[in-house]
């Protein structure tokens, strides 16, 4: 990717910020100020940049998990279901096996158990498409549902700590403060930041320089071009889905390790806890370019952060930020996409 | 169980379900005939939602049924009109273009609600629609109730069924549209012109899905609230497989659906010892069931989601 064309989707997503501005209208909040108090409480103050880190954790992790199957064209929807499994079997078993285990290793088998939640519950949509044709967009989509329930039975059920019952809200007990990832020293945003950044500075290398990766976005150009190419196309797609499902799980465990320490119930009407819806934007706008994902998430988990404040001071609702996402993603989809030096090119000849 | 539960249940389920398979199928024609014309479009969870803010707002304030439903309904055509010009004149890519219009529905019908009634307000409401009785059908026993008497959409959508399906597969227009959807090269040679048929057929999908909003709010639940629809957007998507693009087989998979979302409300009160929580997935794993025992056999049309890129 050339400099022209990275400047041409920067200018892109601008434009759909400022497009987007205009909601703001709706609280007869000028569009100009809307957007300036939007981003300068995302990103202007001491505060609102560590908010904003904090939860550009999942958004990055997700956000990396999903240019996988993208790069194949596997419209993988299903990063919220897979990332509440991951919470869901790293709690457990970080629960578990709490008092056997010292901190780090309590910490490495929950994330092992994160990837294996996520991955299994990527499983169904992707032997479905893969073996029946279905439409992988619903049938993830449809995990997603269920996962909701799944979760919001477990803490109000068999999951359910004693803290929790006394205050009748669904949540596990809470994973000891000593066995949480360590903060930042200086700071209060989570380490997880550092193992996000580590696993997208990983995938770049691994979609760019490897064969899988290679393969990956042959599949991605079509069915005809990878049969001729000699691509196995099911192995690949499987393995693609098996990591995005387990790297979402991860983002999951460190979600509860990092984060939120208990394990909560996750509403599919509340924006703020919908990483990964949001985790689909943050992929598109970066045009599935891992590296760029790092920028990506950090641009949207501040919208997200800086519209928390919105909501407090003019009342907009947080619901406000996942239609900038949509409008963003729409002229990023323009701008990644369209060739205006062809255009352009086209015009002359003629 | 005994047989008075039994039929009690039975009579349940066919009363609620037909109102209750509307919102879906309302937007799942529209999506056959636009996925038919070869354009997916995911939005209409989207505009589903946009539809359902719209025509409650309309109504509100004018309390004019008609007035309401077809606002709703060109809200939904704006909003496909945008998937349009993204996907069939720019051909850039339908999923993507379809899950940014799913996000803006669902960001900006909580923000048009919020706007106007307050984040934390309680939700106003305003009068469903009515049943209407035909006179004499009506009065049939058992039968007579749940069959002639829904409120006045159903009636129209069932018409419009029959109109859908006799277009697409006894009419030139609709062996055009089939064409263009199966291979626009072919359409074009025929002297039929894709991008125009596309957009016909995108625009009436968006019309369907934003009066299947309005249907959710006007007729059935009668106030607005965030991310209402829950997934059946994508549940008529998911239906319009089901129904291998056959308007009579998916009118079918809504029914089933409607049966679900009326048995599980009662299998709630009736054996309260399976969580409820195991109740509301119900919608979701059935259409997963439902795409698994159909997905091998359902043939697409063969352009489906492929833009059309004219040679030379």
């Amino acid at each position: 990717m050339n400099i022209i064309k990275s400047i041409q989707i920067i200018l892109f997503i601008v434009l759909g910020l400022l497009v987007s501005s205009f909601t703001f209208l709706f609280f007869k909040v000028p569009p100009g100020s809307g957007l300036s108090t939007l981003l300068y409480q995302g990103f202007g103050t001491i505060g609102g940049i560590a908010g904003t880190l904090q939860m550009t954790i999942p958004l990055l992790i997700i956000g990396v998990a999903l240019t996988v199957p993208f790069t194949a064209k596997f419209w993988n929807i299903g990063a919220q279901g897979q990332f509440i499994l991951g919470e869901i079997f790293a709690t457990w078993i970080g629960l578990e096996l709490v008092r056997t285990l010292p901190p780090f290793l309590d910490m490495l088998v929950a994330a092992v158990f994160g990837f294996i939640g996520g991955a299994i519950w990527a499983m169904p949509p992707t032997i479905m498409k893969l073996y029946q044709g279905a439409n992988e967009v619903i049938t993830t989509l449809m995990m997603n549902f269920v996962a909701v329930y799944l979760l919001l039975w477990l803490v109000s059920g068999p999951m359910e700590g004693a803290q929790a019952k006394l205050v009748n809200a669904p949540a596990s007990a809470p994973i000891p403060t000593n066995y949480m990832l360590p903060t930042i020293p200086g700071t209060t945003i989570s380490s997880g930041i550092i193992i996000a950044v580590i696993i997208a500075i990983f995938f770049y290398w691994f979609l760019r320089y490897t064969n899988f990766g290679y393969e990956l976005k042959l599949i991605g150009q079509g069915e005809n071009v990878a049969l001729y190419s000699g691509v196995r196309i099911k192995r690949n797609v499987i393995l693609s889905m098996i990591i995005s499902g387990g790297i979402s799980g991860i983002a999951g465990m460190i979600m509860v390790y990092g984060i939120t320490q208990t394990l909560i119930p996750q509403f599919f009407s509340d924006v703020s806890t919908s990483f990964g819806y949001v985790g689909i934007a943050v992929a598109m706008i970066a045009s599935l370019n891992p590296i760029a994902v790092i920028f990506a998430s950090i641009f949207l988990a501040g919208i997200l952060n800086g519209a928390y404040v919105m909501e407090a001071i003019y009342s907009v609702p947080i619901d406000v930020v996942i239609s900038i996402y949509g409008i963003v993603m729409i002229f990023s989809l323009i701008g990644v996409m369209i060739d205006f030096e062809k255009l352009f090119r086209r015009r002359k000849i003629k | 169980m005994n047989s008075a539960l039994i039929i009690s249940i039975i009579t349940t389920v066919l009363i609620g379900m037909i109102p209750r398979a509307m919102p879906i199928f309302a937007a799942a024609i529209g999506e056959t005939v636009d996925q038919a014309a070869g354009t997916l479009n995911l939005g209409v969870e989207g505009i589903m939602l946009m539809g359902a803010i719209i025509g409650f707002v309309v109504d509100y304030y004018t309390h004019n049924l008609v007035l309401a439903f077809l606002t709703a309904g060109f809200i939904g055509i704006a909003f496909s009109a945008i998937h349009g010009i993204v996907s069939i004149t720019m051909k850039l890519d339908q999923v993507v273009s379809g899950t940014a219009l799913w996000f803006i529905g669902w960001g900006l019908s909580g923000v048009i609600y919020a706007s106007i009634f307050g984040i934390s307000s309680i939700p106003p409401t305003v009068l469903t629609l009515k049943p209407v009785y035909i006179s004499y059908l009506s009065s049939i026993p058992f039968f007579g109730k749940f069959i002639f008497g829904e409120d006045p959409l159903v009636y129209i959508l069932i018409v419009l069924l029959i109109v859908v399906q006799y277009f697409l597969f006894h009419t030139k227009q609709g062996l055009n549209l089939r064409t263009v959807g199966n291979d626009p090269r072919v359409a074009e040679v025929m002297g039929v012109n894709p991008i125009l048929y596309r957009y016909a057929a995108l625009l009436f999908g968006g019309f369907m899905a934003g009066i299947a909003g309005a249907y959710l709010t006007l007729a059935i639940v009668g106030s607005f609230y965030f991310d209402m629809t829950a997934g059946m957007g994508f549940i008529a998507v998911a239906l319009v497989y089901f129904g291998k693009w056959n308007p009579w087989r998916v009118f079918a998979g809504t029914l089933i659906f409607g049966a679900v979302y009326v048995l599980y409300f009662m299998m709630e009160s009736i054996y309260p010892v399976i969580p409820y929580e195991f109740y509301q997935m119900l919608p979701y794993l059935v259409t997963l069931v439902m795409i698994l025992i159909i997905g091998a056999k359902a043939r697409a049309p063969a352009a489906l989601t492929l833009p059309y890129i004219k040679e030379g």
